[in-house]
């Protein structure tokens, strides 16, 4: 596993020697800034503060509801994730990289850790803003609901780049690895909770319930409101596995002739 | 340091490697030779553990390729055929990467990387990126990047291809070097490059070996052609009939002229011998010439035959099948 360290660092560079990651993080950025500026309009409006009860909690309307984070999310995850493996078999690195005396797992780590690593970096811009709101604000913040939400948005994210990763290992074109990613993104995000919403209209009431759980938004929404569920946890991280499981036999078994 | 015994592997139904049996020791620099398609980069790959063998064993510096692919991964350097390098890092950063990857001990690090830089005459882009070199200049980071770690063996897939006559040169003379300490195995389509470098030569054709020969052992293989004026059969006589001499084959007859080649024990060079016992028989010498059987033509020849055994076969197997 020593190697994992010296791999997830090349990675990491390499985010960095290309404008990717700061087009990314400066898009993120103006989203934390955006919403900061709506958060504290809002709470600053006495009559919308009454508003404010049950799911619209602030938190809510700062991060796991907004529409310009999920749109943002939805295409910097493929983007961060779609070069990992796909350029290198692309270029061919990836023939220099199984001939060294590494193994696949090590290999599927670092380049997941790097992919998790810009993932929370997009997510840092949102954390700067708090402070502002305790020391200038004085207002004071429960801390419970952000660290729940915070710890279920941290797995997700896991769950998301290992989803990325795995497609990017798939093919040897980067935009195929994007659109896939997207597309299993929309599902678990966007589709999940229309279909509930679709379930609980044709009174199909179990069904609906199902979707639900599984409706990352959904599984959000909830933390954000202060209930950490540790099922959906586990739930995120059992995937993040079992794609990073599968995208180490991809890499065994899939090699190009 | 290479054993290779019943080597296969196939593509669905294309049997891309079939059967290879050879074996390389140490400090041997063996070329490897075939048409494109041959299966070369299949069999190098599955020597550096890139691809598992169909079936049958390959055996690197006393570890297998199924069962310790790591232990042979240590030993082995490889060059693979269009040097894959990473274009965004500096030449320096690079190797160093790389020899971190490859388990180059902290303390022997900065040495590995300065001693590969020097041998490959990186030292004047080591600050520069993989990127904005000039092929030459890449091919020399590939190979260096494959040697950093001072393994016992050196697998190159076409390691001059594209580079200029210099470089070409320059390549070689380090190959040539580096045959001193390591066991290297090479691929390429140039003949004189193979002359030039190797001590031995495989050659490949559709996937089984064609030809497995000493390149000494090839270079005796001389014969002598002559060409003389007047009675064909008097002259081959008087030839043939000469000390030393095991074969005369007519090659050509032009008016009253016939060129002979004429083999001689040993390949000896019995270009005098033979002129004055021409003249002695009163016999017209018109042109005497050292004939090299050279590599090209035993390539060439080797492939022919090769073809043309496993045309025959397929079609046997065709006609048992019917």
């Amino acid at each position: 596993m020593r190697h994992v360290f010296i791999l997830f660092k090349r990675e990491l560079g390499a985010y960095f020697l290309g404008p990717m990651a700061y087009l990314i993080l400066v898009c993120f950025q103006v989203i934390a800034w955006l919403n900061f500026w709506m958060l504290v309009d809002m709470m600053s409006d006495p009559t919308a503060l009454t508003a404010l009860s049950g799911t619209s909690d602030p938190l809510n309307r700062y991060i796991s509801e907004s529409m310009g984070f999920w749109i943002a999310m939805l295409v910097a995850i493929p983007a961060l994730t779609m070069r990992l493996f796909a350029e290198e078999r692309r270029s061919g690195t990836i023939e220099t990289v199984l001939t060294s005396p590494v193994t696949e797992t090590e290999i599927v780590l670092a380049k997941w850790l790097a992919a998790v690593v810009m993932y929370l970096s997009l997510l840092a811009p949102f954390y700067l803003y708090l402070p502002f709101l305790v020391y200038f604000g004085k207002y004071s913040l429960d801390y419970g609901p952000i660290v729940s939400l915070s710890l279920t948005l941290v797995t997700a994210g896991m769950m998301f780049t290992a989803i990325g990763v795995f497609f990017s290992s798939t093919t040897k074109n980067q935009i195929v690895a994007a659109i896939a990613t997207f597309v299993t993104l929309f599902v678990l995000i966007v589709m999940l909770g229309m279909a509930h919403e679709q379930a609980l209209a044709a009174r199909r009431e179990e069904l609906a319930e199902a979707l639900r759980y599984l409706s990352v938004l959904y599984q959000l929404h909830w933390s954000a409101a202060g209930r950490l569920d540790l099922r959906f946890l586990a739930l995120h991280l059992s995937v993040a596995t079992i794609a990073l499981y599968l995208t180490s036999k991809q890499l065994r078994f899939g090699r190009d002739v | 340091m290479i054993r290779v015994e019943r080597l296969s592997r196939e593509y669905g139904s294309v049997k891309a490697v079939d059967r290879l049996d050879f074996e390389i020791g140490r400090g041997e620099i063996v070329g490897f030779l075939g048409p494109n398609g041959a299966g070369k980069t299949t069999t190098m790959r599955m020597l550096t553990t890139y691809l598992p063998p169909s079936s049958g064993r390959a055996n690197l510096a006393g570890h297998d390729v199924l069962d310790e692919p790591l232990e042979v991964r240590r030993k082995v350097g490889y060059l693979p055929e269009n040097v894959p390098l990473y274009p965004e890092m500096r030449v320096r950063e690079f190797l160093d990467f790389r020899a971190k990857l490859k388990d180059v001990p902290r303390s022997r690090r900065q040495a590995a990387v300065d001693g590969v830089i020097e041998q490959c005459k990186l030292k004047e882009v080591e600050d520069r990126i993989v990127g904005n070199l000039s092929k030459g200049f890449r091919q020399r980071v590939g190979l260096a990047e494959a040697m950093v770690h001072d393994p016992d063996i050196l697998i190159l897939d076409e390691p001059t291809a594209g580079l200029d006559p210099i470089q070409v040169r320059e390549v070689r003379s380090l190959i040539k070097m580096l045959g001193s300490k390591h066991t290297v195995l090479l691929s390429t389509h140039i003949m004189p490059e193979v002359e030039a470098v190797c001590g031995r030569v495989i050659v490949i054709v559709h996937g089984r070996i064609a030809l497995d020969e000493d390149l000494q052992k090839l270079k005796l293989e001389n014969s002598i052609e002559i060409e003389i004026r007047g009675s064909a059969e008097g002259a081959r006589k008087s030839l043939a009939s000469a000390q030393g001499v095991t074969k005369v084959q007519e090659l050509r007859r032009d008016g009253d002229s016939t060129t002979f080649e004429v083999q001689t024990r040993d390949g000896a060079d019995m270009r005098e011998f033979l002129a004055k016992r021409v003249q002695e028989s009163g016999f017209g010498l018109r042109r005497l010439d050292r004939r090299r059987s050279t590599l090209e033509d035993r390539f060439v020849e080797a492939v022919r035959a090769a073809t043309l055994s496993q045309a025959k076969e397929s079609a046997e197997g065709d006609a048992k099948r019917r």
